[in-house]
C-alpha cells in the first residue's frame, strides 16, 4: 500500500517529465500499479501479428514467471477493432489456462494500449515502453517486434532471465543465421562498434532485446528522442548507450532465426543509412566516452556465441562485384574527398583488378571504414550522401567475403571474424588521430 | 587688350581659387568619410569573422554542400567569404556616401540608383548561390541513388538534373536582375516546355513499348537485386 502511495505522489513530478504520454495512456499506467517486467511491443509495421505476440508473451510469462507482476505495453498504436480482436483471442488463452493449471500464471498479466492516431515510429514507441518501464518501476523488460515469425515464449524467457535473475542491463539476442546472412552485422557493425566502445555485441539491430529498468531510465534520461537517428532505429542507440562501463551487457543464444539469407525487405542503401548512419552518429555523439578510453571487455554469453548454417543459397557474386567497380568508378569524386589519398589510391587500383584476382583485405576495409567515419564526423560532405557512398564498397567487400568464405566451416569464419575485429583494434589509434587531427586543422 | 586678358586670368584664377576653396573642403570630407569606411569595414569583418567562427558555420556549410560549390568555384571558405562580403560591402556604401559628399553635378542620383539596385544584386547573387547548392546536392543525390540501384547512364542522370537546375537559376537571376526579363522568361518556358513535350512525346507515344519494358525491368530488378545479394542485417 505503502509503494503505492509513495507511486502515487511521484506521479505530478513524472507528468511533468512525461508530458509525451496521453492521459488515457498514463491513468492506464497508474491502474497497474509496479510491476516485476515489462514487455513493450514496438514495431508497427507488423499490427497483424500482434496476436502472436502477445500470445508467446502470455505463455512465457506463465511457464517462466509465474510470480512475477507483468504487464504488456502494446505501443503499436494499432486500429481499436484489431486490438479487440487480439484481447479477444487473449481472453480464449485465459479460459484455456484454467483448464491447464501448470501454465497459470499467480498474478494478472497486465495490458497496456497505446492509442494513436498515427502509427508511431520506432524511437517514439520505445521511448514510450522506456518511460513506462520507468513509472512502473520494472526491474526487467523486453522490446519485441511482432513481426518475428519466430518468436516463442522461450525467447522472451532467455531475454528476460538475465535481466531479472542476473541483473545485467542489457540482453543482446544471438541468433543461428546461415553463414552469409548478417555481413553487414558481421563486417562492420559488430567489429566496428566492438573496437571503439569497447565492448562486442554481436547484433546491434535485432527484433527483441532485453534490458533493466535501470538503463531504461538512464536511456530516458537522454536528450536524443527528437534526433532523426534514434526515431527511425533506436535499437543500436540503446545497445551502445549500455556498453557504458556503468552497466553490464550479455547476449542470450535464441535459436535460428526465419530470414531469408538472398534479398531483404527494404533496400540496401535504407538500411545502410538507418544502420551505418546511425552507428556513425553514435560514435560522432558519444565521442567524450571512447576517445581516450581503450576499454576492451568480452561480453558474457549465454549460450553458443555464434552458430552458423551453410545451405545451398542463390548469390549473383558477378553482379555483386560489378556493382562495386561502377560504383567506384562513379563516384571516384566523391570518395577523394571521403578517403585518405592512399586508402583511395589501393581501392583504384583494386578496382581495375580482374574478378578472379580481386580481394579485398580486413586492413584496406578497416582503413576505409576509419576514413569514412572520420569524414562523418569533420561533415566532409552532406553526412546522408557520405554513408551512401560506403555502399559500393560495402558490396566490394561483401563479394571478396564470399569468394574467401565459400566452403569455410562456421569455426573458419569465426576465425576470421576475430582477425578482422583484431584488425580493428590495430588501426584504432590511426582513427583516432585522423579524429582528432581534421578537428584541429579546423579550428 | 592686356589688361581685358589680364582681368580675364584674374578671373580665371579667382573661379579656380574658389572651385578649389568649395571643393577641397568636399574631398577632404570624402577622405575623411573613405578612411572612417575602411576602419568600419575592417571592424566589422573581424566582428563577424569572430562571430561566425564560434557558430560553426564551416561545418555547416560542409553539410549541406556550400562549401564544395566554393570550392569549384575557386573561392574561399564560407567564413572568409561571407566577412569579406561583408567587407566590402560596407566599404562601397561607404564609398558612395563620400562621392556623392563631392556634390558632383548629377552625380547624386546615380549613387543614389545604384544604392537601390544593390537590393536586386544581393537577391540575384542569393538566387545564384542558393541554385548553385540545390543543384550541386541534387545531382549528387541522383548519383548515388542511381549508382547503388545499379543504372549504367547515373552520370548523364546526375549532369541532366544539375544542368536543369543551372537554367532555372540563371533565368531566375537574370529576371531578378531585371536583365531582359521578359526575353528570358520566354526564352526559359519556350526551351523548357519543348523540352518536356519532346520527352513525353518520346517516352509517351515513340517510346511506348521502350517505356513499358523500362518500366517493367526497373520494377523487376528491384526485386531481384534484392535476391542477388545476402541479406546484410
Amino acid at each position: 500500500m505503502f509503494s503505492v502511495l509513495q507511486f502515487e505522489s511521484e506521479i505530478p513530478n513524472l507528468l511533468a517529465e512525461d508530458a509525451f504520454l496521453s492521459d488515457d495512456l498514463l491513468r492506464q499506467l497508474m491502474d497497474v500499479g509496479e510491476v516485476d517486467l515489462l514487455v513493450g511491443i514496438s514495431s508497427h509495421d507488423h499490427a497483424r501479428t500482434t496476436s502472436h505476440a502477445l500470445r508467446a508473451i502470455e505463455r512465457s510469462v506463465q511457464q517462466h514467471f509465474t510470480r512475477q507482476r507483468a504487464v504488456i505495453i502494446n505501443a503499436c498504436g494499432e486500429e481499436k477493432e484489431s486490438r479487440n480482436k487480439a484481447a479477444a483471442r487473449l481472453r480464449i488463452l485465459a479460459e484455456e489456462n484454467l483448464r491447464f493449471p501448470k501454465l497459470a500464471a499467480l498474478r494478472t498479466i497486465h495490458q497496456v494500449n497505446v492509442d494513436s492516431s498515427v502509427p508511431p515510429s520506432a524511437g517514439s514507441a520505445l521511448h514510450t515502453i522506456l518511460a513506462a518501464a520507468d513509472l512502473l518501476r520494472a526491474r526487467a523488460c523486453v522490446v519485441l517486434s511482432p513481426g518475428s515469425a519466430d518468436l516463442t515464449p522461450d525467447w522472451i524467457a532467455k531475454l528476460l532471465a538475465p535481466a531479472y535473475q542476473d541483473n545485467f542491463d542489457f540482453v543482446a539476442p544471438i541468433y543461428a543465421r546461415h553463414k552469409f546472412q548478417g555481413l553487414l552485422a558481421r563486417n562492420l557493425l559488430y567489429p566496428m562498434s566492438r573496437a571503439i566502445f569497447g565492448c562486442g555485441i554481436r547484433e546491434l539491430y535485432s527484433d527483441e532485446w532485453g534490458f533493466s529498468g535501470r538503463l531504461a531510465a538512464a536511456c530516458l534520461n537522454q536528450d536524443v528522442w527528437n534526433e532523426e537517428h534514434i526515431r527511425a532505429r533506436p535499437e543500436a542507440w540503446m545497445a551502445i548507450s549500455a556498453m557504458a562501463p556503468d552497466f553490464r551487457c550479455c547476449q542470450s543464444f535464441l535459436g535460428p532465426k526465419m530470414q531469408s539469407t538472398a534479398g531483404y525487405d527494404t533496400n540496401i542503401v535504407e538500411v545502410f543509412r538507418q544502420a551505418v548512419g546511425n552507428l556513425f552518429w553514435c560514435i560522432e555523439s558519444r565521442q567524450s566516452s571512447w576517445l581516450e578510453s581503450d576499454r576492451s571487455e568480452l561480453v558474457h554469453t549465454i549460450g553458443p556465441d555464434h552458430e552458423l548454417t551453410s545451405e545451398t543459397t542463390r548469390l549473383n557474386r558477378h553482379r555483386i562485384f560489378e556493382l562495386f567497380q561502377s560504383g567506384v568508378t562513379e563516384l571516384e569524386p566523391m570518395l577523394g574527398s571521403i578517403l585518405d589519398p592512399v586508402t583511395h589510391a589501393e581501392i583504384k587500383s583494386a578496382v581495375a583488378l580482374e574478378e578472379s584476382k580481386f580481394r579485398f583485405g580486413p586492413e584496406l576495409w578497416v582503413r576505409t571504414l576509419y576514413d569514412f567515419a572520420a569524414s562523418y564526423h569533420h561533415a566532409v560532405i552532406n553526412r546522408d550522401h557520405l554513408v551512401q557512398a560506403l555502399v559500393p564498397l560495402y558490396r566490394g567487400m561483401t563479394f571478396s567475403f564470399l569468394i574467401e568464405y565459400a566452403d569455410s566451416s562456421a569455426a573458419e569464419m569465426e576465425a576470421g571474424s576475430d582477425r578482422l575485429c583484431g584488425e580493428f583494434a590495430r588501426q584504432r589509434p590511426y582513427f583516432t588521430e585522423k579524429w582528432k587531427a581534421m578537428i584541429e586543422v579546423k579550428s | 587688350m592686356k589688361e581685358a586678358i589680364l582681368r580675364g586670368l584674374e578671373q580665371a584664377y579667382s573661379n579656380i581659387h574658389q572651385m578649389l576653396a568649395d571643393f577641397l573642403p568636399r574631398f577632404m570630407v570624402m577622405l575623411i568619410i573613405l578612411a572612417l569606411g575602411l576602419l568600419v569595414a575592417f571592424a566589422l569583418r573581424y566582428i563577424l569573422q569572430a562571430i561566425l567562427s564560434f557558430t560553426n558555420l564551416s561545418r555547416g556549410s560542409e553539410k549541406v554542400g556550400a562549401s564544395s560549390v566554393l570550392r569549384s568555384a575557386h573561392l574561399p571558405a564560407m567564413t572568409v567569404l561571407l566577412s569579406r562580403s561583408l567587407f566590402w560591402l560596407t566599404w562601397f556604401c561607404f564609398i558612395l556616401i563620400g562621392l556623392s559628399s563631392l556634390g558632383l553635378a548629377g552625380f547624386r542620383e546615380e549613387v543614389f540608383r545604384i544604392l537601390h539596385y544593390l537590393p536586386q544584386l544581393f537577391a540575384g547573387i542569393l538566387i545564384v548561390f542558393v541554385g548553385l547548392i540545390a543543384a550541386n546536392f541534387l545531382s549528387r543525390t541522383a548519383l548515388l541513388a542511381a549508382v547503388n540501384a545499379g543504372h549504367s547512364s547515373a552520370r548523364i542522370l546526375s549532369w541532366l538534373i544539375r544542368s536543369l537546375i543551372w537554367i532555372l537559376t540563371i533565368s531566375m537571376t537574370l529576371e531578378e536582375l531585371g536583365v531582359a526579363g521578359k526575353t528570358v522568361v520566354s526564352a526559359f518556358s519556350i526551351v523548357f516546355g519543348a523540352l518536356m513535350l519532346g520527352l513525353a512525346i518520346a517516352f509517351g507515344l515513340g517510346g511506348q513499348d521502350m517505356a513499358r519494358r523500362s518500366l517493367e525491368k526497373y520494377l523487376g530488378d528491384t526485386k531481384k537485386e534484392a535476391e542477388r545479394e545476402p541479406n546484410p542485417l
